[in-house]
């Protein structure tokens, strides 16, 4: 089944850290602008595919009765960047199958309120009985997910003999957009002076390398394309998805081959399972003018280019130099400054974002000619959406 | 769950409780599949090899190579804050599976570095496997 289904509306809250709004205020503040900027009404809502949840916030069926909601199809995942594409995925495929005829995906994040669980003594994820995803061991002092994207970084550099510092292009480049950005939280440029002498984290992860803990809510209306057509805006399609990628061959914060955790070894970055978006979308990875990424960690960017294959094995280091995914670069990258500098709304600032791109109302961070585009992320899973 | 004065003792369950009980005797053993005859980290319930329900634990070498390492400068855990800077390191066991864990004395570490497994003894109840570099 080809997905029939397109993002239609879009609306956030204000990102800023220690928001005084409930979780739900901040959701109910983004599903007012997504309405407003579709026109649809609340009514017109009969599916939810929520990316918060416990243990970080709150669930469905709260987010429906506080909103007054009449919903037939439900998907719920918790707040985790891996399952962006997953509530995305699901909304789409429901809209198709007549599940529903309106999917909201709503993500509410208070982080600054629930920083404890993200690391430490409180680390949910890492203290359960099989542990956490990244390579938390709390046991041996490590813990959160940017242990994990330091483990990888770390063979990556060893594998590479790449100067550590390059790094720095990274967070620069995405600071870079940031700054075009009015709804950023770090609006400032950063210079590879600040950028060396931040603290370190976890070596060699240092303090811009990892994204922001904030608050926030964005929320996203998906529809049917014939009804799409009807409404306010120029309809964003879904061209083409793929899955997370899991198994033995993989580890969530390294490309395949790396050798983290029971990773086998292998020098090939990008395998043919790794780029079947494309051909589910009918274009090739050239005709991408933008892409966006979960970057919680600046490795994570890295990794991706390697898997998707926009670039080849250990080359990334060298690809994100010299501005290449910054504003007017050849390949920019989380325009609106992403997780590491615009906000950390599990991701779906970068799918609000991707919105305005393909509706050519962008402003000053608008990529010419911006028709197709692509969320791709480290893990493997990716949704190209087109100009309609 | 631990408080925050202790550190995190490992969830030692049903599949893993095998690997421990080795550590308190000081044996690292790992769990080898009596079909396919691979060894498996973490322990499981059956081989993710050949997903035979067939495993008979066998000790290990105790010696391998570091494949990655990280060193902590974050306090996030209070019962660690006076050992930051520590490491945390992969170790690729000589018999494949990675381990992860600590090196003891040192943070001069690299990709590919011999070491060799210490046994810490915590409690009555609990030895934790750490790593040293090998002579």
């Amino acid at each position: 089944m080809k997905p029939d289904a397109a993002i239609v509306g879009v609306g956030a809250s204000a990102f800023g850290r220690f928001l005084p709004d409930s979780q739900l205020s901040l959701a109910a503040t983004a599903l007012k602008a997504a309405l407003d900027d579709c026109g649809l009404r609340r009514d017109d809502i009969d599916g939810l595919s929520i990316h918060m949840g416990s243990p970080l916030g709150v669930d469905y069926d709260r987010v429906a009765s506080a909103f007054g909601l009449n919903i037939r199809y439900v998907n719920q995942s918790w707040l985790h960047g891996r399952f962006v594409t997953n509530a995305l995925q699901h909304a789409a495929l429901a809209v198709s199958a007549g599940l529903a005829d309106v999917v909201a995906c709503v993500t509410a994040i208070s982080f600054t309120r629930e920083r404890e669980i993200l690391g430490g003594p409180g680390d949910v994820e890492g203290n359960r009985e099989e542990g956490g995803t990244h390579g938390e061991s709390p046991p041996y002092g490590l813990t959160a997910p940017a242990g994990g994207a330091a483990l990888a970084m770390q063979r990556y550099l060893a594998e590479t003999g790449a100067d550590r510092d390059k790094l720095a292009a990274v967070p620069m480049s995405i600071r870079d957009h940031a700054v075009l950005n009015p709804d950023s939280i770090m609006r400032q440029k950063l210079t590879l002076q600040a950028y060396q002498d931040a603290r370190t984290i976890v070596d060699p992860l240092r303090l811009f390398d990892c994204c922001l803990v904030n608050d926030g809510a964005v929320v996203a209306l998906i529809t049917r394309m014939n009804r799409a057509r009807d409404l306010k805006q120029k309809p964003v399609r879904i061209a083409g998805m793929q899955g997370i990628r899991t198994g033995r061959e993989e580890f969530i914060f390294a490309p395949p081959g790396l050798g983290i955790g029971q990773q086998p070894v292998s020098p090939v970055r990008s395998r043919p399972v790794d780029v079947e978006v494309y051909g589910s979308a009918c274009i090739d990875r050239s005709a991408v003018r933008g892409v966006y990424t979960y970057d919680a960690f600046s490795p994570l960017v890295l990794f991706m280019l390697e898997r998707f294959g926009f670039c080849g094995a250990g080359e990334a280091i060298d690809f994100v130099q010299d501005g290449r995914i910054g504003p007017g670069g050849e390949l920019p990258v989380n325009t609106s400054g992403g997780l590491l500098s615009e906000a950390h709304i599990g991701g779906w600032n970068h799918i609000r974002e991707m919105v305005r791109q393909l509706r050519g109302t962008a402003g000053p961070r608008q990529i010419p000619g911006a028709d197709v585009l692509q969320w791709a992320t480290v893990w493997g899973d990716s949704v190209i959406m087109t100009a309609a | 769950m631990s408080t925050t004065d202790q550190k995190p003792r490992p969830r030692i369950g049903p599949d893993s409780a095998p690997f421990w009980d080795g550590c308190r005797r000081h044996e690292l053993r790992l769990p080898f599949c009596a079909d396919c005859g691979k060894p498996h980290l973490p322990p499981g319930p059956v081989c993710p090899h050949c997903f035979s329900a067939r495993l008979e634990w066998r000790n290990a070498s105790g010696r391998g190579r570091i494949s990655t390492w990280v060193i902590v400068h974050k306090p996030w855990f209070p019962a660690f804050a006076a050992e930051i800077p520590y490491n945390v390191v992969q170790v690729e066991l000589d018999e494949g599976p990675r381990l992860t864990a600590n090196v003891v004395g040192t943070n001069e570490l690299s990709v590919g570095q011999r070491v060799e497994v210490v046994f810490d003894e915590i409690d009555a109840e609990l030895t934790m496997p750490r790593f040293r570099l090998a002579p």
